[in-house]
């Protein structure tokens, strides 16, 4: 919070006390205006607090609404008004708990496919319930509430969802959330619970929706399933938030406001097209806008970084590092790691090699927790982590890179680390990890391209900056797949240099490489594995040159 | 999907267009009718002047929100001298508060709620012309229970409605009002709006062993359930599908098959008037009316023009007043509002020689008696 | 009986979604697009038919020959107008879905909103065949007996012709893995562009088969949509015997529900199935490919 945002501030609650007071000099038709607005402006940000990072979109905005209209019309005649608010919230938020359970842990389409459906399925099951249970379809709300006791309400919503999502922006929750939109595979591997996040968010956001709902519902006198879920709202909310611009806090504001004009436009004078003049808006944006009307503002204005708060942890003694004991791995008829064995001690390069195909990147895998072993033990620092977590082994200590380089690329390079020192198991956030970061960011010699945005780092660089996001973990093992491929001689030397000073802070490294050099550069140690099993085992020298290696490279002709 | 219409008339008037299907069948050709007839015959007689009618027109798209944003409109912003309201029990609720605050009268026609009368009451300047829906159970067991003490149909009644408001309204007071008339229900079934498949529900009916199978459906159930029934052969000695069996499209459909179905509305075919207004309505409008609220519509239209000129001027508490307790000259003949209710709302009707002819309530000038029992389905 | 019954009308219900699923299947398994306004097409082809058949009296057995080929041009025009500046623009897979998703989305109300305006928002029907057929027992509907015969014949017909065709077995390598694909000199682009059209006219097919006996409206598309994703995730995404098992399946519950609970969870039913499929076995019945 610095002195130049204090006039903001101040402009901001001006312009609130302002609109408070509009009820008192408009006519019923410019309020009635004004609530459409407040309604989707708080529907709108309330969809982009949860898609608008994580990329997952939701189709069923219009179910969160109506679950809230619904609430309140069943139970408005014989409960205080405040404790409808709060049922409808809540009512939100638990259907929104069961969706987020059943889809969130699997890939975005599934979610998208299930909320596609989903404002229709509760209208049934409401419908049915309605008939069955209660032997009444449509629920009489006779609040007599006037238009301007609905505005003042919406308006004190919309004020305190900018907030939230203001708040949730700042912490670690909203920096988990962007971290999964940009790849959550990266997010996982850096120690963010991606599956509890998402739901989280999600949870909060038709919360919100539905809480709108319950607070718009007198304004209708009787509500039945058909009038409470319109899949219209579905559409108008995503088209709002997409043209404001769903990354941006206030993106989804500057999308409400002007369609609700434009649609009250369209429905007065061209009432036939109103469907296809909307389409074709939605689809000028996709295509045009892509990141709303905030992506063209923010194109002249870089972003700040940010951060959140922490608490300590412990880990456990054990002479070696890491001891792997008949690890096996099978896909379908294949089997990938068969019967490995092999143990890290502190502070030793282990090098991983063998012909490709032979297993060494599912060993890895197993490791960090990609892939779960179908037999075998893997203990770190004497605990068993076979069958955890990508994000819980990354919280005790165990970091890597990726063959194919992951980068966020939307993000700085310096926004890029933040996420391992955030969601380590001694998180640190705000200001000490921006420094650390920086620091970090030194260590691996891009200290000067801390603010460039990631996509734009040649290859060795963003190698560096995946190294810099492991180290962020404050790891004590560090897995490194193919670091050195597809450098140039200058290139390998400095990589080189840069593992053996690790090694040095007390790391412990498992490499797996191609480059030979490297190899005997850098590790104590070589496994050698050949269609899944491990085929030798010792230093570099003698390793690489026993016969059945040789043969495994070279094939049988050259032994 | 189903859109309502809204006006508003007078010296600046409004109608929503583009309705969907029932609100173009039944409110929207009757209030550009009336907008015809009264500028033909010059206009509104407004203290001793003669005033034309001209139209302003929003959509509600079916949305209650909508439709709530348009009233405001037309009140506030356009200042409008008379509103008339949307289609659709729904929506007329929605509006009513909104017509209440502003004070113009309210001519619900398109809406049948049990609580009307409440309604009425909670907004005095609301009028609602089709009245309670228990009456339409009431008036099908008046048929029904007819027919069984002349021992022509069973004591046997196969239910089924549609799970929404007018449905299960139907078949709550239909419970009790055959029961009253000493029918059984063999069959009670409801099924969601949007069933495509009726065959299932009418197999069950025909397993059930009841003469008489009662539908309490919408447009597009009657249709397919009619025509379920029809593939199935299934010819029970009545047979009756409430709303849409009296709309034209439903006799376009099905044509001779349509004979002996029975369903809402009915008018009384002898009235001069109504014959008038009937062929009126098809020269001007291009269609034929529907026969239940079609007319009823356009008497609540013939109703606020007389209380207009009565008064004098556009000023709505006395035009309301004069709404109340006034008695008007109509296409239905002399009618006074009970409690601001409509006393004469047609309940059952029934297709025979191609006309769809009132029977019930059985007291009302013109009900017939019924053809019976439903020759078989001309395929 | 009963049983019997709820069988064979549940597979004549489900001829209809097998062939409707099979055509997304395509789509979104090959083209990679998740095609929100799938449905609306399908509808589209039902006006068509109903369109030929009350003014100009053609049948809609014979308006399949010009459906067909039209929404196959038609889909073919809106992966390389639409679609194909979103799959040139896409970093990834994950992109290119959310993209589709978007701009299919926009498209769903675009042709809904053509629909309105041309035909309004009232329910049209225009029974053909609409006379009653005997078989073991169970009195169906004609034409919902033809239409099922016909989703089986093409449904066979794209099954044998992916599986023994070049160009059908090119069009299940990119389903697998599109970069491998690529490097076995296949052309995803034209390829997938061949599936989306393929995928469309399928739908348009469907369209004019169900025109014979649904009361279809404007708005019909949305819920024919969201039955084909369940059915096509629940099978398993690019494959087609699993799209037409499973939509077989689908017809059989959604008719035991109603006959044997109550018509108005069918909808529920479907959502659980396809629940349980996510918690069990995301890849789909019948996928392979861990995603």
């Amino acid at each position: 919070m610095s002195l130049a945002r204090a006039p903001l501030i101040a402009l901001a609650v001006l312009a609130a006390l302002l609109l408070a007071g509009l009820p008192l000099v408009a006519s019923g038709y410019v309020l009635a205006l004004a609530i459409g607005m407040l309604n989707f402006t708080i529907l709108a940000t309330a969809w982009a607090l949860f898609s608008g990072p994580t990329h997952y979109i939701s189709l069923a905005s219009a179910a969160f609404f109506g679950i809230g209209a619904y609430t309140a019309a069943m139970m408005a005649e014989t409960v205080p008004w405040p404790l409808v608010l709060v049922a409808a919230t809540l009512a939100g938020f638990a259907v929104a708990l069961v969706v987020g359970l059943s889809t969130l842990r699997l890939s975005g389409v599934y979610f998208v496919i299930f909320t596609f459906g989903l404002t229709e399925l509760i209208r049934q099951l409401v419908t049915w319930y309605e008939v069955i249970v209660a032997g009444t379809v449509g629920r009489y709300l006779f609040l007599g509430m006037p238009q301007s006791t609905i505005y003042w309400q919406l308006l004190a919503l919309a004020v305190a969802v900018l907030v939230i999502g203001w708040l949730i922006g700042r912490s670690r929750l909203g920096l988990a959330a962007r971290v999964i939109g940009a790849d959550e595979v990266v997010a996982r591997h850096s120690g963010i619970d991606t599956t509890r996040t998402k739901i989280v968010l999600f949870a909060i956001s038709s919360a919100i929706m539905a809480l709108a709902g319950a607070i718009m519902a007198p304004r209708w006198t009787y509500i039945d399933p058909a009038i409470a879920f319109n899949p219209m709202i579905s559409f108008q909310v995503v088209i709002m938030a997409l043209l404001g611009g769903a990354g941006a806090l206030f993106g989804p504001l500057l999308g409400a406001v002007p369609l609700v004009l434009l649609f009250e436009v369209l429905q007065a004078n061209f009432p036939n097209a109103y469907s296809i003049l909307l389409g074709a808006v939605f689809i000028l944006i996709v295509y045009g806008l892509p990141r709303g009307v905030i992506g063209l503002i923010e194109d002249w204005r870089p972003a700040a970084s940010r951060s959140v708060a922490t608490l300590p942890s412990r880990a456990p003694r054990d002479p070696n590092v890491l001891t792997i004991s008949d690890l096996k791995k099978s896909f379908g008829g294949l089997s990938a790691v068969d019967s490995v064995s092999f143990d890290v001690r502190p502070g030793e390069i282990i090098g991983l090699v063998g012909p490709n195909g032979s297993g060494k990147t599912s060993v890895l895998n197993l490791i960090s927790g990609a892939l779960k072993p179908d037999a075998g033990q893997i203990f770190y620092l004497g605990r068993p982590i076979n069958g955890a977590n990508p994000e819980t082994i990354a919280r005790l200590g165990v970091a890597r890179t990726f063959q194919l380089v992951r980068v966020l690329p939307s993000m700085s390079v310096v926004e890029n680390v933040i996420p391992g020192f955030a969601f380590r198991a001694r998180h640190v956030t705000g200001a000490a990890a921006h420094e650390e970061a920086l620091a970090l960011l030194a260590r691996v010699g891009l200290e000067h391209r801390a603010a460039t945005p990631a996509s734009e780092l040649t290859y060795i660089d963003q190698k560096r900056l995946e190294l810099a996001r492991a180290l962020a973990l404050e790891p004590k093992l560090l897995l490194l797949d193919e670091w050195l491929a597809g450098l140039n001689p200058t290139e390998l030397e400095e990589g080189i240099a840069l593992i053996q000073s690790l090694r040095f802070d007390g790391l412990s490294i498992i490499m797996v490489e191609h480059v030979m050099d490297a190899i005997h550069a850098l590790c104590d140690r070589c496994v050698v594995m050949n269609a899944g099993r491990v085929i030798a085992h010792g230093t570099p020298r003698l390793a690489l040159a026993e016969p059945e290696v040789v043969r495994a490279y070279l094939g049988e002709d050259d032994a | 999907m189903l859109r309502k219409s809204l006006s508003r008339l007078a010296l600046a008037a409004a109608v929503s267009a583009l309705a969907g299907p029932a609100a173009r069948v039944t409110t929207l050709p009757n209030y550009q009718l009336w907008v015809k007839d009264v500028n033909a015959a010059g206009g509104i007689t407004v203290g001793g002047k003669k005033l034309q009618i001209e139209v302003v027109e929003y959509d509600d798209r079916s949305n209650s929100e909508e439709a709530v944003k348009a009233i405001e409109r037309l009140g506030t912003q356009d200042k409008v001298d008379i509103i008339l309201p949307p289609w659709g029990t729904g929506l007329n609720l929605a509006v009513g508060p909104t017509f209440n605050r502003l004070g113009y009268p309210h001519l619900a026609v398109t809406a049948a709620t049990d609580r009307a009368p409440e309604m009425a009451k909670r907004w005095p300047n609301s009028f609602w012309f089709l009245g309670p829906s228990k009456a339409g159970a009431v008036a099908l067991s008046e048929v029904l229970g007819k027919l069984k003490s002349e021992n022509k149909i069973g004591a046997k009644v196969a239910m089924i409605s549609v799970a929404d408001a007018f449905g299960i309204e139907l078949a709550t007071a239909a419970r009790a009002a055959f029961k009253s008339a000493g029918l059984e229900i063999a069959l009670d079934k409801t099924y969601p709006i949007g069933t495509q498949d009726m065959q299932a529900l009418l197999k069950d009916a025909m397993a059930s062993g009841a003469d008489a199978v009662v539908a309490f459906s919408y447009p597009p159930d009657t249709i397919a359930i009619t025509d379920a029934a029809r593939v199935l052969s299934y010819n029970p000695k009545v047979y009756y599908t409430a709303v849409g069996t009296a709309f034209p499209v439903f006799k376009g459909k099905f044509g001779a098959a349509a004979e002996g179905v029975m369903g809402v509305g009915g008018w009384n075919v002898d009235s001069p008037a109504l014959q008038a207004y009937f062929k009126r309505h098809t020269e001007v409008i291009g269609r034929e009316p529907d026969r239940w609220a079609s007319p009823v519509t356009y008497v609540s239209l013939q109703m606020l023009q007389q209380a207009i000129e009565r008064v004098g001027k556009i000023d709505n508490a006395a035009i309301i007043k004069e709404l109340q307790t006034g008695t008007f000259d109509t296409i239905m003949g002399k009618i006074k509002l009970a409690d601001n209710i409509m006393p004469i709302v047609w309940w059952v009707g029934q297709w025979q020689n191609g006309e769809f002819v009132g029977l019930a309530p059985t007291s009302y000038e013109g009900a017939k008696a019924p053809l019976f029992p439903k020759p078989a389905w001309k395929q | 009986m009963l049983l019997l019954d709820i069988l064979i009308s549940g597979l004549v219900l489900g001829g209809m979604y097998a062939l409707i699923s099979m055509g997304l299947t395509l789509q979104y398994g090959v083209a990679r697009i998740m095609n929100l306004a799938y449905g609306e097409f399908l509808v589209g082809a039902a006006f068509l038919a109903f369109w030929l058949y009350s003014t100009i009296g053609i049948s809609p057995l014979a308006g399949l020959i010009l459906a067909v080929p039209l929404a196959f041009l038609a889909n073919w025009a809106i992966y390389r107008w639409l679609l194909t500046p979103l799959v040139r623009r896409a970093k990834s897979r994950g992109q290119l879905e959310v993209d589709s998703i978007l701009a299919t989305f926009g498209l769903l109300f675009i042709v809904q909103g053509i629909a309105l305006v041309l035909f309004g928002g009232q329910y049209y029907s225009y029974g053909y065949l609409s006379v009653p057929v005997s078989i073991l027992g169970t009195t169906l509907a004609l034409n919902r007996v033809i239409a099922f015969i016909f989703a089986g014949l093409i449904g066979v017909g794209l099954y044998l012709a992916l599986t023994r065709t070049r160009t059908g077995t090119a069009i299940r390598a990119i389903a697998v893995n599109p970069t491998a694909a690529s490097l076995v000199a296949i052309d995803v682009r034209t390829a997938s562009a061949f599936a989306f059209a393929l995928g469309g006219a399928m739908v348009a097919a469907g369209g004019v088969l169900v025109s014979m006996f649904l009361t279809f409206n404007a708005s019909m598309g949305v819920v024919f949509t969201m039955k084909a994703l369940i059915v096509v995730i629940v099978g398993g995404v690019g494959n087609v015997l699993g799209a037409l098992v499973v939509g077989l399946a689908l017809g059989v519950i959604e008719t035991g529900v109603t006959r044997l609970v109550d018509p108005g969870l069918t909808l529920a039913v479907t959502y659980a199935l396809f629940m349980i499929v996510l918690l069990v076995r995301p890849q789909g019945l019948f996928g392979s490919a861990v995603r």
